[in-house]
């Protein structure tokens, strides 16, 4: 292939990446055009060239550069923001349903509309601690400290939250904010003697998050085994895991009350090894998932 | 994840197209929302950001009539390729019955196809899926290329690359011509089906 065929054929791949939105391809492709323009001996016209290809990639360069400059989260309409809500949410309770789509919203990046979502939900004293967590999730991401920790003082102030409740929902403030690169003063929570928040609501997590967990068995058929399962729900110290219909051996084994003496367990900050015991069993009756298990392992809180 | 209304025999499962960025997911939607306009239920809606890049997702909700006495709705996503929106392609993932990978076949692309499908391989993973459990049907798109001298990928290096693990059934296509979209598709609805009768028994 000679050189202006070379060429030829470099430029007609380039703009077609191009007009793909293939940039980084296409640039690459004009590069070694210039490259062998550069070394050619016997092209003519070689600064005319050389400016047309160099315009080229200027262009190329130009689209880069805003792409790379654009808003990774763009507002979207309300119609928009409801479509989100609606398509991703699954559970089936009301309260969760209602978290999950508030949920969704802020990780579409509607940040402002998911905290006012939130806001309402916190007034209906739905789930506090888990909306304070996603409240502080939104604000983090909205780069808003400021508004982060005046929402917490706020929190002091209601009747909504335990001593305890609290001092988990400090620390998660200071985590999510130096994670953000944010060091800022956060109010200290008042260390009297922990008293039970007044409002009546579920019992909720003050637990360390826990996505996964893996047990060793040393007891039944499958003993000196180890098994890994995925959190599919967790409510303070218990979580549920599920188990496929395939492995009904393993889920016979472990009955309710039966001891877990070794668990690791996985939080996305920490991975921590702890006992427990089997608090619940069922056979899924319904659903895509029929026939499968749920285990609801209660974790000691050492 | 697939809901079946025993009472009224309606099932609604959910397709996802994923793939690398640019690699024709949008277009393949398009061209069903254009060619299956009738069956659409409603406009499909997409969220672009410059340059026409999925920023989130596109949706396509679709009726797929009758099928053994059960009225059979498609919901189509497709999730934005580019990598750096690994959270979003994870939630738009949730629930999912099947999946259509799009894979690019020029040449330039063969490691973004790679890394897209093990992209999908974890996030699939994280909510408890295998790969190799999920209807999954692979769509090697942008083979008109090929007779605009442009270098692509060899079906048998594709075949290769994305397919000598998991087996499953590939189609040759070009979507913005429309070839070989609906045949993907067809497939794609078949293996789900089968899959979700298994699970759910909606053909009883």
């Amino acid at each position: 292939m000679t050189e202006k065929e070379q060429i030829r054929r470099l430029f007609k791949e380039a703009d077609l990446y191009r007009a793909q939105g293939l940039l980084s391809d296409s640039k690459a492709n004009y590069m070694q055009i210039l490259s062998i323009i550069d070394k050619s001996k016997t092209l003519a016209n070689h600064k005319q060239l050389i400016d047309g290809v160099k315009g080229k990639i200027r262009a190329v360069d130009k689209i880069l550069n805003e792409l790379r400059d654009a808003p990774e989260k763009l507002e979207l309409s309300e119609d928009l923001q409801d479509l989100i809500k609606k398509l991703f949410t699954f559970s089936q309770t009301k309260e969760a349903a209602a978290i999950e789509g508030a949920v969704a919203l802020a990780k579409f990046g509607q940040y402002e509309q998911a905290l006012k979502e939130f806001y309402k939900l916190l007034e209906q004293k739905v789930l506090p601690v888990v909306t304070a967590k996603n409240m502080i999730k939104c604000y983090a991401a909205l780069k808003t400290p400021e508004a982060a920790i005046a929402q917490f003082a706020k929190w002091k102030t209601l009747d909504l939250f335990s001593t305890e409740d609290l001092k988990y929902i400090r620390a998660f403030l200071k985590t999510s904010l130096e994670k953000e690169g944010f060091k800022t003063e956060i109010p200290e929570v008042d260390t009297k003697p922990s008293l039970p928040s007044k409002v009546k609501r579920k019992k909720e997590d003050t637990f360390l998050e826990i996505s996964a967990i893996s047990i060793h068995l040393q007891g039944g058929p499958l003993v000196g085994q180890t098994m890994d399962f995925d959190v599919h729900f967790q409510s303070a110290n218990t979580v549920t895991v599920l188990i496929p219909s395939g492995q009904k051996k393993l889920a016979e084994t472990l009955v309710p009350g039966t001891r877990i003496t070794d668990i690791q367990c996985y939080s996305p900050v920490t991975v921590f090894r702890s006992t427990g015991t089997v608090s619940g069993r069922a056979k899924i009756k319904h659903g895509p998932r029929r026939g499968d298990y749920t285990l609801d392992i209660s974790i000691d809180a050492d | 994840m697939a809901i079946f209304n025993a009472k009224d025999r309606i099932i609604e499962c959910k397709l996802v197209y994923y793939g690398p960025g640019r690699c024709g997911k949008t277009t393949n939607l398009e061209y069903i929302f254009k060619a299956f306009h009738k069956q659409a239920n409603s406009e499909m809606v997409s969220i672009n950001t410059m340059g026409d890049r999925t920023l989130f997702f596109d949706f396509l909700p679709m009726g797929l009539g009758k099928i053994r006495g059960c009225d059979v709705k498609v919901q189509l996503y497709t999730v934005p390729g580019q990598s750096r929106y690994r959270s979003t392609r994870k939630m738009v993932l949730k629930g999912v019955d099947g999946v259509i990978f799009v894979a690019d076949s020029l040449e330039v692309r063969r490691k973004a196809n790679l890394l897209s499908l093990k992209d999908l391989a974890e996030n699939l993973k994280e909510q408890g899926k295998s790969i190799f459990n999920i209807p999954l049907v692979m769509q090697y798109n942008k083979r008109d290329l090929e007779q605009q001298g442009i270098p692509i990928l060899p079906l048998e290096t594709l075949e290769q690359d994305l397919n000598s693990k998991l087996k499953v059934p590939h189609h040759l296509a070009s979507a913005l011509t429309g070839e070989g979209v609906g045949s993907t598709l067809k497939e794609a609805m078949l293996l789900t089906l089968r899959h979700l009768q298994k699970e759910l028994q909606w053909t009883k």
